[in-house]
């Protein structure tokens, strides 16, 4: 007790804090979320990340607008055309346009090749018309982004080439985004909610439930994920529609992703469970549900919130691998994995690499939402060094 | 503790940031390298006429293809070449009279292992002529197979052990295992005669006990044979063999059976040799080693015996373990009468057969055949796994399993691979054919529309063929209702192919108009008449066949929105659809009709009178082949009419005959039991990919299910120049 306390810390990190500047004032009357802002604006790769998912959302909410050709319309003679270069100015002046294409198939090779006959130029126009649709799921509408000036986009316009039955891979990608994104949202959504209901009861009550729970934990995750996605997606009725399959792939994703989520959240109960503050509470009388969630979860949201993070890339990959494995969606639903099992053979490799354009936005968003998480885990510690 | 935590932090980054450059180095790469300049040279052997290069081809590809008239010289016409084939020679005067052999048996012929090659030959061999040349001997034929199901795979290169044979053209039967055959005038008696001396691969004489040890044993056996084969019957009578000599053989119908000798040379129960149909659980064939099998049959060995063998061998029953026996792929110690023998079991991942020192063929110069010493079949874990190893050239010959969609790609690594690219259009009418059962009944509204010849019409006119042609098949394939080509006799003639398979989404619409079903919903598609909701179709499709069937029936569900007709689309695994088919759950079934080109060889996939597959109403089948004793009369005057046609002609003479599967065609094309899309393609075991070192090449060979691709090209003949 009556230990002398001395006078000047040796540790150099308190030679820091002494120097106390107005910017460390700030800091002490912050709140915790001003402080994860200020922390999270540091981490600029997560920043840029996090702008990056906002333009890849927007797709997701805009994919019928940024689409300009039905992505079911298939037509022979416009199969597997190359990502066709778009011209920006013409005679000086910025007028961007295509070349129209000439199709055939060669009779030597047997691939079909498609010339630009540069005297017929198409001119690329703004909210230009072309398949209908509801916008944000209630305007019906025509009006496309881009589109054509004088001719249907489908006869004109491949921004990154076409597909075996030569429908515009754009269009595809831009709706197979929206299947594919949202099914990570929806996945993590439940994921979520059962980790935090069954983390958050096993954390709490401990005792028989705490090992029930963590034990049912242990055992799903010790299954190797991709075999067991594949029986449960196997067990799938072939019958049902396409959005019965999107709906049950989804939890079929989701009944796994939430132990990583469960545990996270047990352990944080764990320990705040031990706080001052808690037991402060609950001797000022505060029910149970008070203390939850007035007080407990509010000190761990943050976490959640980068474990959320963490674990979108992993739904979306597990949703792609399911459908390139063909055991996920199914065609004529469109989505990245769907999009990459039509480019699951040699030809596409040889011939029509482009018919692996879904890869490029698997791998930045997946990227994305790492760098994203990573910021935020930073940002949620703001204390931490 | 600070520090090291910012090092862990600083590593997942730096992590995250090279896996990012990594990531989109590797599919700059993915893209870039594969648009290296294709060889030039594409060489093809036969008179290419480069014509359509200089065709005018369309301002802008739009969605009209109707517009688009086809190229001048249809793709691919380079690579087929002259349909040729050795010749079997029958004349006496002809036959060699000296006999050599290959190496490897000379040796074992000086230390004394094996008799002299004379002695092994039978008296009057069959002489086959080579295509081009006497070959060498020597060399392993290399080939890809998809594991112990794909038995067929080998069983077509073995086809020489059937008791006749059709030649290179598909319209001429030759002998083969037998020497000659008769027929007698009043289409009763059909004699087999056997060649004289012939042996088992085990040095065995092959006689007439061992047909009637098929006869009497294995066909006769309740238990092994449960049910009576159409192939045996004539209008529902049983016919029956008869040994006259050990050389001779007689088949005897209570009524004219004309068609027997063309069930003894096609691909049937009865004719389709040893290697086929004592394969995969199966026991037809007409002959079998007795000598060998009598061990494992419970007659002679007694039935404790052989049970006592089946459960030692882990086998249910007797009967499971004596069809195991007969495989001659899973049984090297089987004697068999091809021209190559099991060294290595087909359930191995390497299939090894090797020479066969007692087949019973030589060359004109009187080399024992074959030439080739050894077939070593490498399994494929997939079939991209096996068109990749036929790209980089690693098979010598492989006409299965070869993927139209690669088609580029092979011809882009012709010089590469040191092979050249064939094609071998097939005969039969579609490749990709919506077999609608008559029988289904689950849903009686369903059941009644599918039933009904307009509806069919109009989901025929529905169908752009074009389309399906141009993306599915580069453009090889012929579209069409189903009917085989017109170059087969039984083609009623060109105008006939063309039959209600032309599109034509207006006529479609007014037909369904026409017919009750003219009320649509918001989205234009047709309402059920029964008032609950629209009318949907369900389309079945199975997965890795030789075409994409379910990509078919996307593209064919797209088309249909047109005429205002919904369907969904199930890929299903193979079994489960055909036993589907066999309950007559499916409502429309996508299976190809190969075969039907000789309608009276392999009906099952143009009418409905194969109990063993038939995906036209499996109910009907089953009423047909039993006489009408089970299974449903059908209600449909024209089928009625059409299965009556096809069993009287059995006993009819061949013209006649011909001109009955004519009758029978058109009243198909008029009613469409099954909608032909696009055939007469080198999609099913057409395209062929064939090294350079490899000599008695046919240009294009006959690519039938009777000429049991690639048989009817004789593979005993084929040799390695170098």
């Amino acid at each position: 007790m009556a230990q002398s306390v001395p006078a000047i810390p040796t540790d150099p990190d308190h030679l820091v804090e002494d120097i106390a500047t107005d910017a460390e004032e700030r800091v002490s009357v912050a709140t915790q979320w001003q402080l994860m802002w200020w922390r999270f604006k540091q981490h600029r790769l997560g920043v840029f990340s996090g702008v990056v998912i906002v333009i890849f959302y927007l797709v997701v909410v805009f994919a019928d607008l940024l689409a300009y050709v039905d992505p079911a319309q298939s037509e022979a003679l416009r199969s597997l055309i190359a990502p066709q270069p778009i011209h920006w100015f013409d005679n000086g002046q910025f007028r961007p346009h295509v070349y129209a294409l000439a199709g055939k198939r060669d009779p030597l090779t047997f691939k079909r090749v498609y010339e630009p006959d540069p005297e017929r130029k198409i001119p690329i126009t703004l909210f230009a018309r072309g398949f209908e649709y509801k916008l944000l799921g209630m305007v019906p509408t025509d009006v496309h982004l881009i589109g054509l000036a004088g001719a249907p986009p489908e006869e004109g316009l491949y921004l990154l080439g076409t597909d075996l039955q030569g429908r515009d891979m754009w269009s595809r990608l831009m709706l197979g985004t929206r299947t594919s994104l949202t099914i990570g949202l929806l996945g993590v959504a439940i994921s979520l909610f059962l980790g935090v209901l069954l983390g958050g009861l096993s954390g709490l009550y401990g005792g028989w439930v705490d090992t029930l729970i963590q034990r049912i934990i242990e055992i799903t995750r010790s299954i190797p994920t991709i075999p067991l996605w594949m029986g449960l997606a196997a067990a799938v009725p072939n019958s049902w529609n396409v959005t019965q399959i999107y709906f049950s792939i989804t939890i079929i994703i989701s009944l796994i992703g939430w132990t990583e989520l469960g545990r996270v959240v047990r352990g944080r109960f764990l320990s705040l469970r031990e706080e001052d503050f808690v037991l402060a509470a609950e001797l000022a009388g505060a029910s149970q549900w008070r203390i939850i969630f007035r007080h407990m979860v509010p000190s761990f949201l943050s976490h959640i919130i980068a474990a959320t993070t963490l674990a979108l890339p992993a739904m979306i990959i597990s949703e792609t691998a399911l459908s390139f494995l063909g055991l996920g969606l199914r065609p004529p639903a469109v989505s990245w994995g769907v999009l990459l099992q039509d480019a699951q053979n040699v030809q596409s490799l040889a011939i029509s690499p482009w018919l692996l354009a879904a890869a490029i936005p698997v791998i930045i968003i997946i990227l994305a939402f790492n760098f994203l998480g990573d910021g935020l885990r930073d940002a949620a510690d703001p204390y931490g060094v | 503790m600070a520090r090291k935590t910012r090092s862990s932090r600083l590593s997942r980054r730096e992590f995250l940031k090279l896996s990012t450059f990594g990531g989109l180095g590797l599919i700059a790469a993915a893209c870039t390298a594969p648009q290296t300049p294709a060889p030039a040279t594409v060489a093809p052997k036969t008179e290419a006429k480069p014509a359509a290069t200089t065709a005018p081809a369309a301002p802008v590809p739009t969605s009209a293809p109707a517009a688009k008239a086809p190229a001048a010289q249809s793709p691919g016409s380079n690579l087929v070449g002259k349909l040729e084939g050795p010749q079997v020679i029958r004349d006496a005067s002809k036959m060699p009279a000296t006999f050599k052999e290959a190496p490897m048996l000379a040796d074992k012929v000086k230390a004394g292992q094996l008799p002299a090659v004379k002695d092994r030959l039978p008296s009057e061999p069959m002489v086959v002529q080579p295509l081009s040349e006497v070959g060498k001997y020597g060399g392993t034929w290399r080939r890809g197979f998809t594991g112990p199901a794909d038995a067929e795979n080998v069983n077509r290169i073995l086809s020489a052990d059937k008791p006749l044979f059709w030649d290179f053209t598909g319209n001429e039967i030759r002998p083969s295992l037998a020497r000659d055959w008769k027929v007698s005038d009043d289409g009763k008696t059909i004699t087999l005669y056997l060649r004289k001396g012939a042996k088992w691969s085990d040095g065995k004489p092959f006689t007439a006990d061992d047909w009637m040890f098929w006869y009497e044993d294995i066909y006769g056996d309740k238990e092994i044979t449960p049910t009576p084969h159409p192939d045996m019957l004539v209008n529902g009578k049983p016919g029956v063999m008869k040994k006259v000599d050990d050389y001779t053989v007689v088949f005897e119908f209570p009524e004219a059976n004309y068609l027997f000798e063309d069930l003894l040379a096609g691909s049937t129960f009865i004719g389709g040799g040893q290697s086929t149909r004592q394969s995969t659980g199966n026991a037809g064939g007409g002959y079998a080693p007795a000598h060998y099998l009598k061990q494992f049959h419970a007659k002679y060995a007694g039935k404790d015996k052989v049970d006592a063998q089946a459960k030692e061998a882990k086998f249910d029953s007797w009967v499971a373990y004596f069809k195991n026996r007969i495989d001659y792929g899973l049984n090297p110690d089987l004697p068999t009468m091809g021209p190559w023998k099991t060294a290595q079991a087909r359930n191995t991942p390497t299939f090894v057969l090797e020479r066969n020192p007692y087949f019973w063929a030589v060359d004109t110069e009187g080399n024992q055949l074959p030439y080739i010493d050894k077939l070593q079949l490498t399994l494929a874990e997939n079939l991209e796994n096996l068109n990749l190893k036929a790209i980089a050239g690693e098979y010598d010959w492989q006409e299965r399993h070869t993927d139209m969609q690669k088609l580029p790609v092979f011809i882009e690594n012709q010089q590469k691979g040191g092979y050249t690219v064939r094609l071998d259009p097939a005969l039969n009418g579609s490749d990709s054919t919506l077999h609608v059962s008559q029988t289904y009944e689950a849903d009686p509204e369903i059941a009644k529309w599918l039933r009904k010849k307009e509806f069919r019409q109009a989901l025929s006119m529905g169908i752009n063929r074009d389309q399906l042609n141009e993306t599915f098949w580069l453009g090889t394939g012929k579209p069409g209702n189903g009917l085989p080509d017109p170059s087969m006799p039984f083609s009623p003639g060109a105008e006939w192919n063309d039959k209600y398979a032309k599109y034509d989404a207006a006529a479609a619409n007014a037909l369904l108009d026409k017919i009750g079903l003219d009320k649509k919903d918001g989205e234009g598609f047709r309402l059920r008449t029964d008032g609950k909701g629209k009318l949907t179709l369900e389309l079945i499709t199975v997965g890795a066949q030789f075409v994409p069937y379910t990509k078919h029936a996307e593209m064919i569900r797209e088309q249909w929105r047109k005429i205002g007709i919904d369907a969904v689309v199930k890929e299903l695994e193979r079994s489960l659809a055909f036993q589907r088919s066999k309950n007559n759950e499916n409502q429309i079934m996508f299976w190809a009709n190969d075969g039907s080109e000789f309608i009276y060889l392999f009906p099952r996939h143009a009418l409905p009178v194969d109990p063993a597959e038939c995906h036209m109403g499996q109910a009907i089948a089953d009423w047909y082949a039993s006489g009408g004793k089970q299974g449903k009369e059908p209600q449909d005057a024209d089928l009625k009419q059409a299965l009556q046609l096809f069993s009287s002609a059995g006993g009819k003479k061949r013209e006649e005959r011909v001109k009955i599967a004519q009758d029978i065609w058109k009243i198909y094309a008029e009613n469409l039991w099954s909608i032909g899309t696009v055939g007469r393609s080198p999609a099913f075991m057409g395209v062929r990919i064939v090294k350079n070192t490899m000599g008695n090449v046919p240009a294009r060979q006959l690519n039938a299910q009777h000429g049991r691709t690639p048989n009817a090209s004789h593979p005993e003949t084929l040799y390695f120049k170098s």
